[in-house]
């Protein structure tokens, strides 16, 4: 067992870091007070390649493994939550399913474009009535001729504004729940798809989220996205490596966090002394420094096994729960050393503490994440 | 146009001052597990050469004394974009001073290359000594330009844009020739695209010890300039608050002013 991060790893660390610090940190705040989408940023971070980090080069990717992903969305969400979650999405929720369940013909038509960054991608399959019941979505796929009608509402979906492509789960077989869905790649341009009511969000307010409208929207046979009635097993397979990705990102607050709390207690001076001398500080600054380790190193053993083609569903919903609620312990606590200047916006430690609670709650809740866990420890199906 | 860069890999220069630590015997800095980076001078060096490559064609080398761990700093240089790498790395070499470095540096570039340019970064962000550079021009026996920034090919020379106090000097010089590297708005590291890391990973990089290059474990003593680092201490920083008086912004801008000439920090 090796717990040291590679050459390449390292690297890539050191790059990431680089252009987080120098390029996203800046503006972060302005970001999130705005509620602005970092076209510049995403721009350039298709220029470093990170839209496609685990495309192979042959589609235009950067081929790099699991672990050297999860390394940038950490260090990205380390400065902006918002701009982690905009990668994360087309990375790990429209670009993988489409390498592994896309045909031939697919990958060489689409993933070009979401890896260099000229099409933005997005994942539809929450709906109003179907959040952690996902098998129970409405939106209706009907076979007509050579085309796919769908029509439907899809809610929450990231990226949604400015998403080009999207990956759309629809009931298209008359079997009831998980085995009637099956999975497309619809693009924004054809019509009877709009984008409708953006909502206004606690945190992670760089990235945009959608109602994504589907009226009549014909689609070709071409575009279904793996087999017919096999869609639930697409999305909950993707969601898998998704969950690496926002485990990745609540590592990255709960590093930002620490970072903050340090620099913050060490300065602080009350009663004489800097905060950072009195146990209580110090007791949470080491919890944090602790949780956020066991986080880590939870989500690279996940993402060892997904690289190495084991399962690793168990072991996702271990580290994205342990990481998201580790975001939410280290934000709660980055307030608290921070006291009232932890309850203003002029220390970032009140966008974190905001930007933390969505990842305990999308791509599964924490609850979720538990059902799955005790499935698999247990050894039962439901 | 053939170029050779001189890199040196240093511990992070931004790690926070209370973290610094010097070891009383060997008069060094303690790396400890403090990241290690390019110094910063050297990676403008690096970037003033690839916009050469890139607008003249040639080749890119990326040359390092160090230890093993060194080859990080060269996979870097290989992955913003060199052609090919050169760890020079044997204990003894680590405890040479600047001209026993540089001597080291010389052998090596004249068995590797003939190189049309050697640029190196006009100062390590560690040691400051600013020497390295011209002992290996003069070692080479080549002109040597200092604090450049810009480096224009004209008619088989360069010119090169150093700085000097406000402003700079457009100096001419015949090549081959050794250039170190002050920083400019136009020479700011590029940072590599993950697919170039990618690749890096896979180039080969040349290793070279004190006996390729023809130098007995017992010389390297006589190639150097027998420095004798006395002593080193780490500055005292003391931190004292002083409050400006006045009646309006206005008067206590203008004490602040004065009081900064006072103290020579303006």
């Amino acid at each position: 067992m090796d717990f040291h991060l590679s050459e390449e790893h390292r690297l890539i660390q050191e790059t990431v870091r680089t252009f987080a610090s120098t390029e996203i940190l800046p503006i972060a705040a302005e970001l999130d007070q705005q509620a602005r989408f970092p076209k510049e940023i995403i721009q350039r971070a298709s220029e470093l390649g990170l839209l496609g980090m685990m495309v192979p080069p042959e589609y235009g990717g950067a081929g790099l493994d699991t672990i050297s992903y999860l390394i940038a969305i950490e260090e990205i969400a380390r400065a902006c939550a918002g701009t982690a979650v905009i990668l994360s999405v087309n990375n790990s929720l429209v670009c993988d399913p489409i390498l592994r369940y896309g045909t031939e013909a697919q990958k060489r038509r689409y993933l070009p474009d979401l890896a260099q960054g000229r099409k933005l991608g997005c994942y539809c399959l929450t709906e109003p009535e179907a959040g952690s019941d996902a098998a129970s979505i409405q939106t209706v796929a009907r076979e007509e001729g050579d085309e796919w009608v769908l029509t439907g509402t899809k809610i929450f979906v990231t990226n949604g504004v400015e998403a080009e492509i999207c990956i759309v789960y629809a009931r298209s077989e008359p079997e009831p729940g998980a085995r009637g869905i099956s999975a497309f790649i619809v693009e924004k341009d054809r019509p009877g798809i709009t984008v409708g009511k953006v909502e206004r969000k606690l945190g992670i307010k760089a990235s945009s989220t959608a109602e994504i409208h589907l009226e009549e929207c014909r689609i070709p046979k071409e575009n279904l996205l793996g087999r017919r009635g096999e869609g639930f097993r697409v999305a909950l397979s993707t969601l898998d490596g998704g969950r690496l990705g926002i485990a990745a990102q609540a590592v990255g607050i709960a590093r930002a966090c620490l970072e903050e709390s340090i620099a913050y207690a060490r300065e602080r001076r009350q009663f004489g002394q800097p905060i950072a001398s009195f146990q209580a500080i110090r007791w949470w600054i080491a919890d944090m420094a602790t949780r956020i380790e066991a986080a880590r190193l939870l989500m690279y053993r996940a993402a060892s096994l997904r690289d190495r083609g084991r399962p690793y569903t168990k072991e996702a919903s271990i580290a994205k729960l342990f990481a998201s609620e580790t975001a939410m312990w280290a934000a709660h606590k980055a307030v608290q050393i921070h006291g009232g200047y932890g309850y203003i916006q002029d220390y970032p430690a009140e966008r974190h503490f905001r930007d933390a609670k969505i990842t305990e709650i999308y791509e599964g809740t924490s609850e979720i994440q538990r059902l799955v866990i005790a499935r698999h420890v247990l050894g039962v199906r439901s | 146009m053939e170029i050779v860069v001189c890199l040196k890999q240093i511990v992070d220069p931004e790690i926070p001052a209370s973290e610094f630590r010097l070891d009383p015997v060997t008069k060094r800095q303690i790396r400890g597990s403090h990241a290690l980076v390019i110094s910063t001078y050297d990676e403008n060096a690096l970037e003033v050469a690839l916009q050469l490559k890139e607008k003249q064609g040639g080749k890119v080398t990326a040359v390092t004394i160090g230890e093993e761990q060194a080859t990080e700093a060269l996979r870097k240089a290989l992955a913003m974009g060199a052609d090919s790498a050169v760890l020079i790395s044997d204990p003894p070499l680590l405890e040479a001073d600047d001209l026993g470095k540089a001597r080291v540096l010389a052998r090596a570039i004249r068995k590797l290359t003939t190189p049309d340019l050697i640029l190196c970064g006009c100062e390590s962000a560690d040691w400051v000594s600013r020497i390295v550079g011209p002992f290996l021009a003069e070692e080479l026996g080549l002109p040597c330009v200092t604090f450049g920034t810009r480096i224009e090919p004209r008619d088989g020379k360069i010119v090169v844009r150093r700085i000097v106090e406000d402003g700079y000097h457009l100096v001419e010089a015949a090549l081959p020739a050794v250039v170190t590297i002050a920083s400019d708005e136009t020479n700011t590291p590029r940072l590599p695209k993950v697919r170039d890391i990618m690749a890096a990973v896979k180039k080969p990089i040349t290793l070279l010890r004190m006996a390729d290059l023809g130098i007995e474990p017992g010389s390297l003593k006589e190639m150097e300039g027998r420095i004798v680092l006395q002593d080193v201490a780490i500055p005292v920083r003391e931190a004292r608050c002083e409050f400006i008086e006045g009646d309006t912004p206005e008067e206590q801008a203008e004490r602040l002013v004065l009081r900064l000439k006072e103290l020579k920090v303006i």
